[in-house]
């Protein structure tokens, strides 16, 4: 079991050494940069600009100056300074000494902030996305599955058909749309909710809810599919020949191994809804991570899209692990290689 | 029973609160708050490194430039130099400077706006010196200012200085009130590049104290009617008024308290007027305006901006090489009903620069010179094409339109191309490109036509026609890869004529050349600004688009 | 990207899933395959399913005589137009003429006009190429690749297998957004450089002569297939570890047979409702891509882009991105019906239950 662990994580290493290299490589291939803009920067300033964050140093050495900032941890003594080159994420003063402390993983400044790191977008929007992306998994999970074992239970029913009307309907109906109306209703027209906003409960329901409906439906349809196909596996045949009854039949035995598919899409899901959404963040003017997946592409503010896409990397990694974990939780026949 | 029961602890509170300070109570009493938004994408508040409208209304708010402009006229006008003398060559330029103004700083402890001490606990006020840091820290190659290259080419060894070398700027404190900048050549407009954001005092200490740090909240240290209460970057920043700006006749001191700002998409901002959370919006979603015209017609207001909508051909490539083929298709492009479309008040432009801004083009007063929408003579113009080229409709090269990509700008693309297809008969295929893909595609190979626009920095045709035209190439923002020489003469010659009547006759003479005679732009319209304001807000709109908040009343 | 479309529309697939059994029904020999197509057939609501799509793939085709008028056609005098039952339909869309009244009525319009005065019933019906090709692409390739892809990972075990995941983690985290405007620009940038021989040249023919699809289909195909494989992946592993597995590999199966006759039957219930339930997540990354100008190329419609496009004007103009969503939420029905019929036709044992 130790060394299952300790490969997965050697795994979690590997995949962001691979991504980072490609990402890195494929975005300083994409036209544009940083400075540029409609409005032609001269040559003059360009290159003072360039050289001032060493974009003019060739690329392979820009790609270790980078790893070396994120990876490399460093021990500092004397005065803390302000810039945003030397602003690390892990930064805590080691006991016992007066004034040495221990940083780790620098994400570099953002180009086009100027002023500020991406450790810093880290550090203050990520909590901001991971509330709002737990919120809606939570919905989703909470409306999705029961709905999809109702209908499972009841196939073919008033149930069912209302479980599944009530699935397609969040799934067509996109955040873009859903969104405005819902604000326009609840916010507007009825002043119940405020419109934007966070840091309070109330800021948080709609977004929640919109982001969680769309995603409840996924859940509720493969709840169903999965369990239908599961009830008429031949050890819950089983189960019921032995006496069981119903209920428990399907609580104990089928319930666990519907939910592997649902796992499945759970994980890549929750990764990407912690570290936000772009259109949902943008209708509701939350100040979540999810817009800098696309403003930064955008901007090709190079340090940011580094470290977004780093960050979701590893949680899609973490959450693809504990999948894993979960399957063998769920299915004590499929075993931890 | 139970109001009166509140009302009874209210009135303890209040005289608790009486008995503690009596200060905080009136102003708490008397805080005015105006809650707005911004479009997302945080500010950079550095008056060295602001770049967009945004930054430099928040940086006008808390620097104030040695010359301000007016509100309407966007005419020169003093600021924090009370009066200013050239000398007889035009190279020389002599401001005095207001005295006492301190150096401020909202102290996050105390709550409040402090005066900022040096060492020897004596109040900091604004000098001469100050300016002389702030313009040396602009140029300065390793700050890496955006806008540096607009004053370096205006002041001595500026240049120089940018690009690396150690040099002297001809910037000197004469006195602590009396700052002199020598130019290396003379333009009318100078006074108005002197004031530019780039152009202010920087706080020296301060930065030297807190480097990329220096305009934090609690850090950032400013003079002006206001200065930063707290700012949650990408979230929200919100300003408050400096008691300490002592105000004068161009710069009153403020009145509201504080501006919240917040990012926000500008659905989400309509949203939140609709909903009484914000007081003012600083722009309107396009499709909307029909519903806000009869809904809200006392908050919305059209105002004057900054820009020109326009589209670029490209002359070196088929068929846009040939002027009767770039002619024919800027007078077929119907501007009246383009700006129909977009609905937000747009005005057909003539000529690239706008009416509004010195020496006041008009193309009422140059109907010969201006481009009018015409599809007769656009036919006309096609005939020739064919004519001259030997060829027919059917050998037409495919002619693509590309713009950055905008709900807006295909909207407007698809109108055209459908004016091209009926006047002329001539199908253009229309592509549109992530903005800095379509920047790089401009400067490498454009294409046959392309969307462009263009926004003064200072309200002068050489911040117009003056800047984008006069020069060609990819590091220039004219991609058209037209511009004889004797134009740019043209350009020069007009920059630094002083008499108005002759400078506005030879802009007028350069524009009909760039959007008539020559056709290599084809102007569309003038921007028009969108804002809506509750109605309890007293306030005035700026010509220039930078808002004079200090000026703003609430009077619920 | 790979944030952005996972969370915003959800996962994953459709119908050509039908091709997809017939051919390997082709290849594998008799029952289960015929079988499950019989039961299809027995299934009333898939067939009603199955008749609403095509009766959307006709008027697709068939757009031209349909469609009052031509999609491009503007009307600059009806912008922003709507009938008066619209207008009664939507109480904020208040006609001019009343107090607080915006809205041009103009009754020669059944559904209304977009902002250039185009005909949005003619636009829904025209956008349904688009949309349905994408409908049917996004679901094929994400089977084909994904399907395989996480069968093979699933079925070996192993070191393989782990590294074939790590590839998916690797595609999953990758910025597609990135990979797409790069695309976009090495292709469509390079247009005039006009060199009749280069691979750029060729696809940009390909693309126009797709009415600038092709890149749709690229982006589809670069961003669809990682749920389904890890989808794939889990079933199997659920799948081979039962008796009747087993049983194959003690009578010597070939891997190919078991993997065909009897893993793939097993799993895919899950993965074609999974990817049913994924056709208007493909649908919106259409839209998304019209957005970032990799879409196709104006003025020809989609629903994506048109509900995108009247997104702007939810609130004032509703009918211009409502009418579009509607469209979609009916095909949605339909191949979800259509998905739960093949799901209990591929499940072999679902009638006997």
């Amino acid at each position: 079991m130790g060394q299952y662990f300790a490969k997965r994580l050697l795994y979690l290493f590997g995949v962001l050494i691979v991504v980072s290299v490609i990402t890195f490589f494929i975005m300083h291939q994409v036209p544009g940069g940083p400075f540029s803009r409609e409005k032609q920067l001269s040559p003059t300033a360009l290159a003072n600009l360039n050289a001032k964050y060493h974009l003019d140093d060739p690329l392979y050495k820009q790609y270790l100056d980078y790893m070396i900032d994120l990876l490399i941890p460093t021990i500092t003594t004397g005065e803390k300074t302000f810039s945003v080159t030397d602003n690390y994420l892990i930064n805590f003063d080691i006991p016992g000494s007066e004034d040495t402390a221990f940083r780790w993983i620098n994400f570099g400044p953002s180009y086009r902030s100027q002023t500020r790191s991406v450790n810093d977008i880290i550090r203050e929007q990520l909590p901001v996305s991971a509330k709002l992306g737990a919120a809606s998994l939570l919905i989703a999970m909470v409306i999705g599955i029961p709905l999809g074992t109702m209908a499972a239970l009841k196939k073919n029913t008033v149930y069912d058909y209302f479980s599944m009307s009530t699935a397609i309907l969040g799934v067509s109906v996109p955040v873009i749309i859903l969104g405005p109306l819902l604000k326009y209703i609840l916010a507007v027209e009825l002043g119940w909710l405020p419109t934007q906003g966070w840091g309070e409960f109330k800021h948080l329901v709609m977004p929640a809810f919109a982001l969680g409906f769309a995603q409840s439906a996924l859940l509720a349809r493969l709840t169903r599919a999965s369990l239908l196909q599961v009830l008429n596996e031949d050890y819950i045949r089983t189960a019921r020949a032995k006496g069981l009854r119903q209920r428990q039949v399907v609580i104990v035995h089928a319930m666990k191994n519907a939910m592997i598919p649902v796992a499945t899409v759970i994980g890549p899901l929750f990764a990407a809804l912690i570290t936000g959404t772009f259109v949902t963040e943008r209708v509701f003017g939350i100040p979540g991570m999810g817009s800098y997946f696309v403003t930064s592409i955008q901007n090709r503010d190079y340090s940011v899209i580094m470290g977004t896409t780093l960050v979701f990397a590893f949680f899609i990694v973490i959450a693809n692990f504990i999948v894993d974990l979960t399957y063998a939780w769920l299915d004590p026949r499929i075993r931890l290689s | 029973m139970r109001k009166s029961h509140k009302g009874f602890v209210f009135a303890l509170v209040l005289v608790v609160a009486l008995l503690l300070s009596s200060t905080s109570l009136i102003t708490a009493q008397e805080t005015k708050v105006l809650r707005t938004a911004y479009l997302p994408g945080d500010v950079i508040i550095d008056p060295a490194l602001g770049t967009w409208m945004n930054e430099i209304q928040l940086v006008n708010m808390m620097y104030i430039g040695l010359t301000t402009l007016h509100e309407t006229t966007v005419e020169i006008q003093p600021g924090f130099a009370t009066d200013w003398s050239v000398s007889d060559d035009g190279l020389v330029y002599t401001f005095n400077l207001l005295h006492d103004v301190p150096w401020v700083r909202y102290d996050m402890g105390a709550g409040e706006v402090v005066q900022v001490t040096d060492e020897n606990g004596n109040v900091r006020v604004v000098t001469a010196h100050d300016f002389v840091y702030g313009i040396n820290r602009t140029l300065d190659p390793d700050t890496g200012s955006q806008y540096a290259p607009t004053l370096a080419r205006w002041v001595v060894g500026g240049m120089e200085m940018l690009a690396g070398e150690d040099v002297e700027l001809g910037v000197a404190a004469l006195d602590d009130y009396t700052l002199e900048i020598r130019t290396p050549r003379p333009a009318g407009y100078l006074g108005m590049i002197y004031g530019m954001w780039m152009s202010r005092p920087h706080p020296q200490w301060a930065i030297e104290e807190y480097g990329d740090a220096w305009t934090e909240a609690g850090n950032i240290e400013t003079y002006g009617p206001y200065t930063v209460k707290s700012w949650e970057h990408d979230v929200q920043i919100t300003i408050t008024k400096n008691p300490f700006w002592p105000g004068t006749d161009y710069v009153p001191p403020a009145i509201i308290d504080d501006f919240e700002f917040v990012y926000l998409e500008d659905p989400a901002m309509l949203a939140a007027f609709e909903a009484g959370e914000l007081d003012w919006i600083p722009t309107v979603p396009l499709p909307d305006l029909d519903r806000m015209r009869v809904e809200y017609p006392d908050e919305l207001r059209i105002t004057s901006d900054i820009c020109t909508y326009y589209y670029g051909f490209n002359t070196i490539i088929e068929p846009t090489d040939n002027v009767h083929m770039r002619r024919a298709l800027s007078m077929a492009i119907d501007r009246a009903t383009v700006v129909a479309i977009s609905n937000g008040g747009q005005i057909p432009a003539g000529f690239f620069t706008r009416p509004d801004v010195a020496p006041g083009l008009k193309q009422e007063d140059y109907p010969d010179m201006a481009i009018w929408s015409d599809p007769e003579g656009a036919k006309a113009e096609l005939a020739l094409y064919f004519e001259e080229t030997g060829t027919t409709l059917e050998d037409l090269p495919p002619i693509t339109l590309m713009h950055n990509t905008s709900a807006a700008h295909a909207i407007i693309a698809q109108a055209v191309q459908q004016m091209w297809k009926e006047t002329l008969g001539i199908e253009v295929q229309i592509t549109s490109q992530d903005a800095q893909v379509f920047n790089e595609t401009l400067r490498r190979d454009a294409p046959a036509v392309y969307r462009a626009g263009w926004c003064y920095d200072y309200p002068d045709a050489s911040s117009f026609i003056g800047d984008v035209y006069r020069s060609v190439g990819p590091d220039s923002n004219n991609h058209t890869n037209w511009g004889p020489q004797e134009f740019f003469d043209l350009l020069d010659e007009a920059a630094v004529e002083t008499d108005t009547a002759v400078r506005r006759d030879l802009y007028a003479q350069a524009e009909g050349w760039l959007v008539n005679e020559a056709a290599a732009i084809a102007p569309i319209y003038y921007y028009t600004t969108q804002q809506m304001t509750q109605t309890y807000v007293d306030r005035t709109y700026d010509a220039a688009r930078l808002e004079k908040l200090n000026t703003w009343d609430i009077n619920r | 990207m790979s944030a952005t479309q996972i969370s915003e529309q959800p996962s994953t697939a459709s119908s050509h899933v039908l091709h997809l059994g017939k051919q390997l029904a082709d290849t594998t020999t008799r029952s289960p395959w015929i079988d499950a197509l019989r039961r299809l057939r027995r299934n009333r609501a898939a067939i009603v399913g199955l008749i609403v799509i095509v009766v959307n793939v006709i008027a697709a085709i068939f757009a031209p005589m349909i469609a009052p008028h031509h999609y491009e056609t503007q009307n600059i005098l009806a912008m922003n137009s709507a009938p008066q039952w619209v207008t009664d339909v939507f109480p904020k869309m208040v006609p001019t003429g009343e107090t607080g009244g915006y809205i041009r009525v103009n009754n020669d319009y059944i559904l209304g006009t977009d902002s250039l005065g185009r005909d949005l019933l003619s636009r829904i019906i025209y956008g349904a190429r688009i949309s349905l090709s994408v409908a049917f692409v996004g679901p094929f390739f994400s089977l084909l690749v994904g399907t395989v892809f996480g069968m093979i990972a699933g079925y070996t075990g192993g070191r393989v297998d782990n590294l074939m995941m790590r590839f998916v983690d690797i595609m999953y985290a990758f910025p597609t957004l990135l990979l797409v405007i790069l695309l976009m620009a090495f292709f469509r940038a390079s247009f005039t450089a006009g060199d009749e021989g280069s691979i750029a040249y060729r696809l940009n023919k390909i693309d126009s002569a797709f009415g600038g699809m092709l890149f749709i289909f690229i982006g589809i195909g670069l961003t669809s297939w990682m749920d389904t494989a890890r989808l794939a992946r889990a079933q199997v592993l659920s799948i081979r570890q039962q008796e009747y597995i087993d049983a194959a590999i003690s009578i010597g199966a070939r891997d190919t047979t078991i993997i065909f006759r009897h893993v793939l039957p097993n799993i895919l219930g899950p993965i074609v409702v999974a990817e049913s339930m994924a056709i208007p997540r493909y649908i919106s990354f259409e839209a998304f891509l019209s957005f970032i100008g990799l879409g196709v190329n104006p003025p020809t419609p989609s629903w994506g882009s048109m509900i995108a496009d009247g997104s702007n004007a939810l609130i004032s103009f509703p009918n211009q991105a409502i009418f579009p969503a509607l469209a979609l939420f009916f095909v949605m029905f339909a191949f979800n019906f259509l998905g739960d019929g093949l799901r209990d036709a591929l499940d072999p044992r679902s009638n006997k239950a």
